[in-house]
């Protein structure tokens, strides 16, 4: 084709990820002509082997071990089977309905998507090089959303058969017989836990000392106990050294407390972090640097150092999550229709699909502390809640962080059934900048998950109902203990 | 990369930018003062905690500034950066810290951390209208700035004290803003006067002796470079006049209903400054000698007037000294230093001609006289009791060799 075609755009959004197609819809709804390029498909890492595949997975995981283990419900299933090859094709078929659906939405609001790949010119204009050949794409504003991708661990090529990503492994046919996660962060986990409940003999090295690092030691510990349920071992404090591929497995060398261990296995998951992709397209004729670790810096309207120029989601820096890439696309889109916005968040929520799930916005006790918060704590456990122990899921418990001398709500950290559903009511208090007192007075419906909150802002104020507490939790002594348990 | 106000000490929440010393463009060390905060009577120098260029300044000379509260931006590194990994599968759920910024849009500043107690569409409501939320007064509960706060006229709407635009009315008034030492001071005196039971004795001393012992003392002191001043000998006074009535030298807990008396003897001098009153302590005042003192104070002076005292400077007092005759005027009853009980008022020395026993008759002769005004708490001290406290002071200001005797 020819080599002299050229578009003009009032917007280029690059990627369409979680990030760039909201970006994309706001920014149409505003007026704006835009034009998306993504190098792949539509959704980005997020619709296509992250968030939503890896849960649909984990559904199914999650159903086929209750089936397993639902005896003492009365419930007894003889053979069941799990045909992971039929799993992995439902949970293309549900990435493939959110993608297109993705797609429409963009088309329904005047979008124009080109698929290639992009580079910066200048700061005026992207060569894109698409099936048909390249094509020139000037804007006025650009908005840089191309995410992140799966770091590398050296030494360990990734085949997505013997050694996979958490994209590889969101794709095998077959199950593993046996899986050594490297890395114990929340992708290791999740994954982990995915295969381990499908039958799979799951083995996690971390080289830290502490699984999911940054969250609460406290609601690490429950799912570290779910972890020991389901066979998976832990080794932390724990580096890996190499590998060596055999006809029918790997063998990976791991060197913790005890010294050097061979660990046979099927099949490996490399899970360390993930790297901005922010090389590779000519950021810097555009006038853009990134910072030591590769994130492009902006400011608090998501602003690169070239102003008219944004860059919004995982290569915009921490945290990140899909969420947070969302919300500063709306903010850009918002701030290049010349709207007085900014990133304005107080509360951004994090949660984590292990078995029991993990969810958490707002301060740390830790972190409290360090902000010179005095903290007040009110634990209140899952084993107190009438609907938890209906649903036969008793294990975890709700840890909020209150400042003792104002009673404010600084943060609220979940571990438990649906805890990733539970979170936005504490991510709402967050934001209105709610006290405790305003949780512990809102009507919860019984019999819910819900109440938890309730009871756990009770908790903090010294007087939850449903557990029995001698005063106000202190961090040196007194404790609690579920009434019902 | 942005600088927030660091913490600036146990229970001080916020102060006033008095002066930069870096400007944008500027390069800065790590260390290096990047300007000058006003707290709780002392100015603090804040040094930087990074290297690197200065950006942009979002805090305006005059402003007060909440601990926390995005102060510059800047090109360069965080010193003690704690380099967090690249996502090692950690989640960070804390609230969200705006990403470094290199150029941030000056007039929009996130109101995050939750500061300003206002739900989220208030706070774009108040960026639209381009009101600074830390500005409004909330009327809801906690101090809640709430939507109708906003869409009050602007003129009725209620604005919180510090507003640091000078505005001149058409009447011909002009309101300045009443921040900083002097917020601080209306804060202090009020609190004074809403909890302690003020009462005030005055009495007269014959200051004769004091005078030439003074003068014997300058002489000494200025071989020394030190500026002997009489609040050295009054200070010994008190100190000698406390031991025999150490419920003035106490302070009342209301809280635990208890009497806290004190051991030790740290006297606050009220210093008048170019910004109003301060009143940094001179610590353990038993165990100096009047030169030690009068090196303290000279000391002290000169840091207050060119406002460079710390936190520390006013920490400790157990009573305080105001030199309230420096100018004129025959007595004042001054405001005590709460949670103080006593304050004592040093006046004036004035040549008198008084009736003395002159060779067993009486005659009139010229002395050297001052009068002694103390402010006392009487839910604590009763008139009693500061009478004789002041009889017994008086004694030693009348015959201060008695200070060297111990008697």
């Amino acid at each position: 084709m020819t080599d002299d075609r050229e578009q003009n755009a009032e917007v280029v959004v690059l990627g369409a990820g979680v990030a760039g197609y909201p970006c994309a819809i706001r920014l149409a709804q505003l007026g704006k002509k835009v034009i998306v390029i993504d190098r792949a498909e539509i959704g980005g890492v997020c619709l296509n082997r992250g968030c939503i595949p890896s849960k649909a997975l984990i559904s199914g995981g999650t159903l086929f071990h209750r089936l397993s283990h639902a005896s003492e419900m009365g419930i007894e299933v003889n053979g069941a089977k799990l045909d992971l090859s039929k799993l992995i094709e439902w949970k293309d078929s549900v990435v493939k309905k959110l993608t297109s659906g993705v797609s429409m939405l963009l088309k329904a609001n005047g979008c124009t998507v080109i698929q290639g790949d992009a580079r910066f010119l200048s700061d005026k204009a992207l060569e894109v090089a698409t099936a048909d050949g390249k094509l020139k794409v000037n804007f006025q504003n650009c908005v840089v959303a191309t995410g992140s991708r799966v770091t590398a661990l050296r030494g360990f090529e990734v085949d997505q058969k013997q050694i996979v990503d958490s994209t590889g492994a969101l794709s095998l046919r077959k199950r593993p017989e046996s899986m050594v996660c490297i890395g114990g962060g929340y992708i290791g986990l999740e994954l982990g836990m995915f295969y381990a409940k499908i039958g799979t003999k799951v083995t996690v090295v971390e080289a830290m000392s502490s699984l999911l690092a940054g969250v609460d030691a406290e609601l690490v510990q429950v799912v570290r106990k779910k972890l020991e349920k389901l066979g998976v071992e832990v080794l932390t404090d724990t580096r890996v050294l190499g590998h060596k591929k055999q006809k029918n497995g790997v063998v990976v060398t791991v060197s913790g407390k005890n010294g050097e261990r061979n660990l046979d296995c099927d099949a490996v998951l490399v899970t360390i972090g993930r790297t901005p992709n922010s090389d590779g397209f000519g950021l810097d004729k555009a006038g853009i640097q990134v910072d030591s670790k590769g994130f492009i810096p902006v400011d608090p309207q998501r602003r690169t150092r070239v102003s008219h120029i944004f860059a919004i989601g995982d290569v915009a820096g921490q945290p990140l999550l899909a969420h947070k890439g969302t919300k500063e696309g709306l903010v850009a889109a918002d701030a290049i229709a010349g709207k007085k916005t900014i990133y304005d968040v107080i509360a951004m929520p994090a949660v984590i699909f292990t078995d029991p799930e993990i969810a958490t916005v707002g301060l740390t006790e830790a972190e409290a502390k360090a902000k010179g918060h005095e903290p007040k704590i009110g634990l209140f456990p899952f084993a107190a809640n009438g609907r938890a122990l209906s649903m036969g899921e008793p294990d975890g418990m709700v840890k909020m962080v209150a400042d003792a001398k104002t009673g404010k709500l600084l943060g609220v950290h979940i571990v438990g059934p649906e805890a990733s559903n539970l979170i936005s009511e504490a991510a709402l208090a967050l934001e209105m900048g709610a006290y405790v007192e305003d949780l512990a007075l809102t009507v919860h419906p019984h019999p819910t998950l819900g109440e938890v909150l309730m009871e756990a802002a009770e908790a903090t104020l010294g007087h939850p109902i449903h557990i029995y507490q001698r005063k106000p939790r202190e961090r040196s002594g007194a404790s609690t203990s579920p009434a019902t348990s | 990369m942005e600088f927030k106000l660091p913490e600036l000490g146990e229970g001080v929440h916020e102060g006033e930018l008095v002066k930069w010393r870096v400007k944008p463009g500027d390069k800065v060390a790590h260390d290096q003062p990047l300007c000058e905060i006003m707290t709780d009577k002392a100015t603090i120098e804040i040094p930087s905690a990074f290297d690197g260029k200065v950006a942009a300044v979002h805090v305006k000379e005059g402003e007060l500034v909440k601990v926390g509260q995005l102060m510059l931006s800047f090109e360069g590194k965080i010193a003690a950066d704690a380099a967090a990994p690249v996502a090692t599968g950690a989640v960070s759920a804390g609230p969200a810290t705006p990403a470094s910024a290199s150029r941030p849009a000056a007039a929009m500043q996130a109101t995050g951390g939750g500061e300003v107690l206002a739900a989220p569409s208030t706070r774009r409501l108040a960026r639209e209208m381009g009101v600074e939320l830390s500005q409004v007064q909330g009327s809801g509960p906690h101090g809640r700035i709430m939507r109708e706060d906003l869409e009050r006229p602007a003129g009725k709407r209620p604005v919180a004290p510090p507003s640091a635009v000078r505005t001149l009315s058409s009447g011909g008034e002009e309101r300045v803003p009443f921040v900083g030492l002097r917020k601080r001071i209306s804060e202090k005196m009020r609190l004074s006067k809403d909890k302690a039971a003020h009462f005030t004795y005055v009495e007269e001393a014959d200051a004769t002796q004091l005078v030439r012992l003074r003068q014997d003392a300058k002489n000494i002191g200025s071989k020394e470079g030190i500026k002997v001043t009489y609040l050295p000998f009054v200070m010994k006074a008190m100190v000698e006049a406390l031991k025999q009535f150490p419920i003035l030298n106490s302070s009342l807990d209301e809280e635990k209903g208890e009497l806290v008396y004190k051991h030790y003897f740290n006297i606050g001098l009220s210093i008048q400054t170019e910004d109003g009153l301060t009143a940094p302590v001179i610590k353990d005042v038993d165990g100096k000698s009047i030169l030690e003192l009068a090196r303290e104070i000279q000391d002290l002076v000169e840091r207050a007037r060119q406002k460079k005292l710390s936190r520390e400077d006013f920490l400790g007092g157990t009573i305080t000294l105001t030199n309230a005759g420096s100018i004129g005027g025959l007595f004042a009853t001054p405001v005590i230093n709460y949670p103080e009980v006593a304050i004592l008022g040093f006046n004036k020395i004035f040549r008198k001609p008084v009736v003395a026993q002159v060779n067993g008759h009486e005659e009139i002769v010229i002395r050297d006289w001052t009068y002694f005004s103390i402010s006392l708490d009487h839910r604590v001290v009763d008139g009693g009791v500061g009478a004789e406290f002041m009889k017994l002071f008086i004694r030693y200001i009348e015959n201060p060799s008695l200070l060297l005797l111990g008697r």
